[in-house]
């Protein structure tokens, strides 16, 4: 097992390593090239202006050089061991140093401080919706799997698979549109996940001055209302198809018959017996969710206005910053591999049976 | 391919039938794939799935004769004439005559399913070349482009060879694939006619589209009588000659509204089926054909070849798709070839473990042993016994792909990452939610529902295909 999982983390450096090349070259064969925008954001510059600005970027980034030497040099700058780079890019002695994912080509600010802002909220969104969708989901799926054939299952199923074709875009808009639009129903926010006034706001609900004040958790409560309805809506589908199908087999397994025949309560069967032994394919699952949700919260967080790491991406992608696109890239790379890895290794612990040697 | 099958299969296929049947009429059982098409076609969600993707097929061919700005016939000065037949681009007329070939096979009797759907796409596939003759043959006689008379012959020789290679392809290869002398009549008799006109008259919409002059030059009493497509729309008509038509809501003119530029949104939503229908089916055949390839080897090969394998799937199965959709479209510029391309490549890994799984169990059977043992070529033991026996998974996975492809090009499109002169359901409802809280529901609505009703039904295809292979499900 631990060799298994020493190979899977070796791994993860080569796959890394091809996902930001691809990315890399991408960007960097694309027409006009990443330092293009840089310039076009200016705008009518004297052609004297233009060149002593080029020359700037090109020592500063590095731009001018060939484009593999550039992916090696941004490799130097992430990696913990690699050549000090000083602010003019001339490299200096070999030294053990931090990772430095650079500096943001448009805003200017360092990037993992943009990443580490935005991490936070997507994670939230995240957090928040798993444990809705796999309730709901495993629920039904359960249910649907003890009365096969009846009402609920058939009705769940289509009403469930519906659900899931929804798309995200069209839920989102038309909760804006109606939900939170003066010419129809104005009960939510429509932006961000805050008050303009939620910093004067006390943390818990509670009245000021005789007057109710919403504080600062409730108003978040309220502005996550929407998200989290867009987010969570198709999740339910994938799980309770998957819930009963696992639990369907399981229930005319002899064990159940015969946990049945000595009397264990339904409870008991159905918890301890049934939905214990049908966990695997569910986890399974979860590893091709997790980065699915980090990937699918692009849309939302724009429909949303909300500053997470789908938008973030978004909008870097738009003016080409070409160091917040690769950081971007490798640590949504890196989420999506290690949930990978802790799914098998879930897989494995769940289930006895399973084993990697 | 095909004479593999004859030659091994228990049932001789094609004309030898004869001779089976006066023994025992009753005796050929039911095909696997027959099986699977009556149970999926015995529940009324495929129906219910098939009947709106036919549905998008037939807005999709006749998108021109719907939706179009151009009058079906008119009457003016110069007599009768059809604008909407001259404005047809190469496109137009090659989905056209994919459905007259469609419904030319449809009657053929010695044909079984399987070979009339690989003729129909030998006959797209080869067609399509020929349409773009008529610009080639435009440039050279022009001369715009091609200065130098070398470059007219390298031209000329360069046209000379596509229509060789045309032509072989489309009488030799369809022959061979076909088998029966009667096809390949069939075929001769309905491709060489078409060449033929294609040649004669060859498809030249003009360049620059001035939507707006028909109804200018009716307005005038130019046209004495007209006779309109139903939508008297074009999707790019941003109807200049009238004043306000942006962002109207549904009304008598304009059915399902006005779009920010002026276009009909109608219009657009029908033109805009074809893209939604060409993405899901061509992406989704590049990520079957990688994953087949890629999960065949491995599952026949086993041992090293798989762990390799393996860890490739793992690399493309941690490719963050959007991301990498995105970044390249929007450093590449808007090109549906692409984008399909990038769905395709990002999306096999699927479709690979599931025939890899098939094949690792098919590569002990006795049948593919006698298929090795009997000296033939790997590539005819791959794909010629094992494929089939192997792809029915692979059939439930593409269909849930297709739906995955068409949410992705929406998704971009509704990002403004997507398409700019085409419409596209996902562009346009991005601009429900306007300036000032504006909320224009019906550039919301009904696009949005276009794609929910896209994604749903070949998720309920899809889903009948699953129970109809595993039967333990139901």
């Amino acid at each position: 097992m631990l060799s298994y999982i020493l190979r899977r983390i070796l791994l993860i450096f080569p796959t890394l390593l091809g996902i930001t090349a691809v990315v890399f070259f991408v960007m960097a064969f694309s027409p006009g090239g990443v330092g293009g925008p840089l310039l076009n954001a200016e705008g009518g510059m004297k052609s004297e202006e233009a060149r002593v600005r080029r020359e700037y970027y090109n020592r500063r980034y590095g731009l001018d050089l060939p484009k593999p030497v550039q992916y090696l040099r941004w490799l130097n700058h992430i990696s913990p061991v690699g050549r000090v780079t000083d602010e003019n890019g001339v490299m200096g002695r070999w030294a053990i140093k931090w990772p430095d994912l650079g500096r943001s080509f448009a805003r200017g600010r360092p990037v993992s401080d943009l990443i580490l802002e935005a991490v936070p909220i997507t994670l939230l969104l995240n957090v928040l919706e798993l444990p809705i969708m796999y309730g709901i989901g495993i629920v039904s799926g359960l249910y649907a799997a003890r009365h096969r054939g009846k009402w609920f299952d058939v009705g769940s199923s289509s009403l469930f698979l519906g659900l899931w074709s929804i798309p995200v875009m069209l839920a989102g808009v038309l909760c804006i549109g109606f939900l939170a639009n003066r010419e129809y129903f104005y009960w939510f926010p429509a932006a961000g996940l805050h008050d303009l006034r939620a910093e004067q706001m006390a943390f818990l609900p509670g009245f000021v001055s005789g007057e109710f004040q919403r504080g600062w958790l409730l108003d978040m409560a309220w502005h996550l209302v929407l998200p989290m309805i867009c987010y969570s809506y198709g999740g339910f589908a994938v799980l309770s198809k998957l819930t009963r199908a696992s639990t369907l087999e399981n229930f005319s397994a002899d064990y159940v018959r015969t946990a049945r025949a000595k009397g264990v309560d339904e409870r008991s069967v159905l918890f301890r017996h049934v939905l214990a032994n049908s966990i695997l394919p569910l986890i399974t699952v979860s590893a091709s969710i997790l980065p699915g949700l980090l990937a699918g919260s692009v849309v939302i967080e724009t429909i949303f206005s909300i500053n997470g790491m789908g938008k973030l991406m978004v909008d870097a992608v738009r003016v080409r910053d070409r160091e917040l696109i690769l950081a971007e890239t490798l640590i949504g790379g890196l989420l999506g591999l290690l949930s990978l890895l802790l799914a098998d290794i879930c897989y494995a612990a769940a289930d006895p049976r399973v084993s990697y040697e | 391919m095909a004479t593999a099958d004859d030659e091994f299969s228990l049932l001789p296929a094609g004309g030898t039938i004869a001779v089976i049947e006066p023994l025992a009429p009753e005796a050929a059982p039911e095909s696997f794939s027959a099986q699977m098409a009556r149970q999926v076609w015995r529940r009324w969600s495929a129906k219910l799935g098939l009947a709106w993707i036919a549905v998008l097929a037939f807005c999709a061919i006749f998108a021109p004769f719907l939706a179009n700005s151009h009058p079906l016939l008119m009457r003016g000065s110069s007599g009768w004439q059809s604008p909407l037949l001259s404005s047809l681009s190469a496109t137009d007329v090659l989905l056209l005559l994919l459905l007259v070939a469609a419904m030319a096979l449809v009657p053929i009797k010695s044909l079984n399913w399987a070979r009339k759907l690989r003729l129909l796409a030998w006959v797209g596939l080869l067609l399509s070349p020929a349409l773009f003759w008529p610009d080639l043959i435009d440039s050279w006689h022009s001369g715009r482009e091609i200065q130098w008379p070398w470059g007219r012959a390298a031209a000329l020789g360069f046209l000379s060879a596509v229509a060789a290679a045309d032509l072989f392809f489309i009488v030799w290869l369809p022959l061979r694939a076909v088998g029966g002398k009667r096809a390949w009549g069939w075929v001769l008799a309905g491709c060489l006619p078409l060449m033929v006109v294609f040649a004669i008259y060859p498809v030249r919409p003009p360049q620059i589209v001035v939507y707006e002059r028909y109804r200018e030059a009716q307005a005038a009493k130019l046209i004495h009588s007209v006779w309109w497509a139903p939508i008297p729309y074009s999707p790019n008509d941003n109807q200049r000659d009238k004043s306000a038509q942006f962002m109207r809501p549904p009304g008598l003119g304009h059915w399902m509204g006005t779009e920010e530029q002026g276009a009909d949104v109608m219009a657009r939503m029908i033109w805009a089926s074809r893209i939604a229908l060409s993405i899901g089916f061509i992406s989704v055949g590049i990520a079957v054909f990688i994953g087949v390839v890629v999960g065949g080897i491995m599952g026949f090969f086993a041992g090293k070849i798989d762990i390799l394998g393996m860890r490739l799937i793992e690399i493309f199965d941690a490719v963050p798709t959007l991301f990498l959709l995105i970044s390249f479209v929007a450093f590449f510029g808007r090109n549906l070839y692409v984008m399909m391309a990038i769905i395709g490549c990002t999306s096999w890994v699927g479709h690979a473990r599931f025939i890899r799984a098939q094949f690792l169990k098919l590569r002990r059977q006795d049948f593919v042993q006698a298929a090795l043992a009997a000296g033939l070529p790997l590539r005819r033991v791959l794909f010629g016994h094992m494929l089939p026996n192997g792809i029915s998974p692979v059939l439930v996975s593409a269909t849930f792909g297709v739906a995955g492809a068409v949410l992705a090009e929406s998704t971009l499109s509704f990002l403004n990452l997507g398409l700019v002169d085409q419409p596209s359901w996902g562009q346009m409802m991005n601009q429900a939610l306007g300036e000032a809280g504006t909320f224009r529901w019906w550039v919301a609505l009904y696009p949005g529902l276009a794609i929910f009703l896209t994604v749903f039904a070949y998720n309920l295809v899809g889903e009948a295909l699953r129970d109809a292979l595993d039967p333990r499900l139901r």
